[in-house]
């Protein structure tokens, strides 16, 4: 089926059938938390005159844990149950800028810290290909939202894989840009210096667009970085791609994706090679150091004094505290700041953290010089397809180790997309291309050229995009 | 890791936690620091710690306000309790 024009999806918000026929579909799937387009935020309509390009009148979804004015600010935590943003995330701002509406929120597991979105206040969201499975997380919501149908574009964020394991979960792109090119200002941090804003879609050249409107150095993000001029960029060549090659531990359906799209690049004429990293196995322990220990710096903020729930009573300010953690934290995200206490804590600091850093220096070092030889890096995104909802079949300790493909770009800072490659068995698989920083251009080139052989795929039951759905004279 | 050493974090880290969740957490960091022995295979001599991997300098802006007046009324509204416009804590004398 030919992809819904981005004109159609223009006309959808002026079709007062839009709220309804969202809502009805998000019943099965739970991606949003929050549904509002009637535009009540002063976001406006997405049709000044300043708006008149390719986004123009959008609608779009975002994940809850960035700030968008008026909308509720949850991070899917029990903490920020009733929080409302006062302020636009500088993403969420230059979006609205270019003509965009935003329309939701997006469920999530709490703060970002999971695989599988089952971790929220609000429940999981379930997958569009299998409602029986995960829509991957954290960004799952998003995910799920934009395979559905249901939206053009999401805004997610991707600290060790975040955008791009749940877009390659429910078939779509995720793009996790160079660390800093999109303002963190309105994202509620978890791992400073690892984590991104990232965009998914189903739609290049939407995604394209959101990328060109969003990106840029922000006075408000200390941590946001000057795009360099399009003439000093990588070039959009995909010529030489490395394949990583090695043991992989990948389930059936990956590997067979994994292996066409090996050959789907070589049949382009680009020049394959696989490769191994020695950093391999210390890409996850690293991560997970640094991650921790950095939500464990975060989060400190949240004791329930100026915002947020609180006990109505305590004997003391510290119990005050304690007791709105406790009780407003859920295990997973205890797990990492306690993880990261630990970690932190004099005696252990040199053991862990230091450690952590230092191989992080190695791990980028490796990449540049994979990068000195070629223009891509190619690998899967995560070891398995959609897994099932609870623990049945990856124990959360499994599916954190699982997070060793997507990792590595946040390590280093890296852009990286993941991209639909096929489905298998009736779900499916997502690979993805890293990138030196600032090759945006490439990765999607890269995607152009997977499309022609894999293009994107439609969940059964959500053949129909929404804007299709409810605009007279859509197909039906 | 013995039994004091996930009662301290806790206390550090101002979570209380009853004896299940004391042992469940336990558990969770335990497997995750055993783990962690992973990155003593990595050749590190010599290597300057990564805090941010890609970074400019400091990023200053002019120190002007900002005058959207709505913003405070925007942010007092997300306290818990309000005493006119103050935010108003549970009473801990």
């Amino acid at each position: 089926m030919r992809a819904s024009s981005p004109e159609r999806w223009q006309q959808v918000l002026a079709n007062s059938a839009y709220a309804d026929a969202l809502r009805s579909r998000d019943s099965s799937i739970n991606a949003f938390l929050e549904i509002d387009t009637d535009r009540r935020h002063s976001h406006g309509d997405g049709t000044s005159p300043a708006a008149a390009g390719p986004l123009a009148a959008l609608p779009l979804a975002v994940k809850d844990n960035i700030a968008v004015r008026g909308f509720g600010l949850t991070c899917g935590s029990r903490i920020l149950a009733n929080h409302i943003s006062p302020y636009d995330a500088t993403v969420v701002a230059r979006l609205v800028a270019a003509g965009m509406v935003p329309v939701g929120k997006t469920n999530l597991d709490e703060f970002g810290m999971g695989s599988a979105t089952e971790h929220s206040i609000a429940g999981p969201t379930n997958n569009p290909w299998d409602a029986d499975r995960v829509a991957g997380g954290s960004s799952g919501g998003s995910a799920a939202a934009v395979a559905a149908g249901m939206v053009p574009l999401a805004l997610g964020t991707d600290t060790g894989g975040s955008v791009r394991q749940p877009a390659a979960f429910c078939g779509i792109y995720g793009l996790k840009p160079t660390y800093g090119t999109l303002s963190r200002y309105g994202l509620v941090a978890y791992a400073s210096s690892l984590e991104v804003a990232g965009l998914l879609s189903r739609d290049l050249a939407i995604l394209r667009a959101a990328y060109e409107a969003a990106s840029g150095a922000d006075v408000m993000d200390q941590t946001s970085v000057s795009l360099p001029d399009a003439a000093s960029r990588p070039s959009d060549e995909v010529r030489r791609v490395a394949f990583l090659g090695g043991e992989l531990g990948l389930d059936q359906r990956t590997a067979a994706a994994y292996r066409r799209m090996r050959d789907v690049v070589a049949a382009t004429g680009a020049a394959v090679e696989d490769i191994e990293l020695v950093t391999a196995e210390a890409v996850v322990p690293a991560y997970y150091t640094i991650a921790a220990a950095e939500a464990s710096a975060n989060l400190a903020r949240f004791n329930g004094v100026r915002y947020g729930e609180r006990p109505v009573f305590a004997e003391n300010p510290e119990a005050l505290v304690r007791q709105a953690r406790t009780e407003g934290f859920g295990d997973e995200v205890k797990l990492r700041i306690l993880l990261g206490t630990y970690v932190l804590r004099s005696g252990f600091q040199e053991q862990y953290y230091q450690r952590a850093q230092r191989v992080r220096t190695a791990i980028r070092r490796e990449l540049a010089s994979v990068f000195a030889r070629h223009d891509l890096l190619v690998l899967p995104v995560y070891p398995t397809a959609a897994f099932r909802h609870g623990e049945a079949e990856l124990t959360a300790f499994q599916q954190k180790l699982a997070d060793r493909f997507t990792t590595l770009a946040n390590l280093a800072a890296l852009p990286a997309l993941s991209v639909p490659g096929g489905v298998c068995d009736g779900l499916p698989v997502g690979i993805q291309a890293i990138g030196p920083a600032f090759s945006e251009a490439r990765l999607m080139r890269f995607a152009e050229l997977a499309a022609a052989e894999l293009p994107p795929q439609r969940p059964p039951g959500y053949e129909i995009e929404l804007c299709d759905e409810v605009i007279p004279g859509g197909r039906t | 890791m013995d039994r004091s050493e996930i009662d301290l974090t806790a206390e550090l880290a101002l979570l209380d936690m009853d004896s299940d969740e004391r042992d469940r957490l336990e558990r969770g960091v335990l497997e995750l620091l055993e783990y962690f022995a992973a990155m003593n295979a990595v050749d590190i001599r010599g290597l300057e710690p990564t805090t941010h991997a890609l970074q400019e300098g400091n990023r200053l802006r002019p120190d002007d306000p900002r005058t959207d007046p709505s913003i405070a009324d925007d942010i007092l509204e997300q306290a818990p309790d309000l005493e006119d416009r103050f935010i108003a804590i549970p009473n801990v004398l």
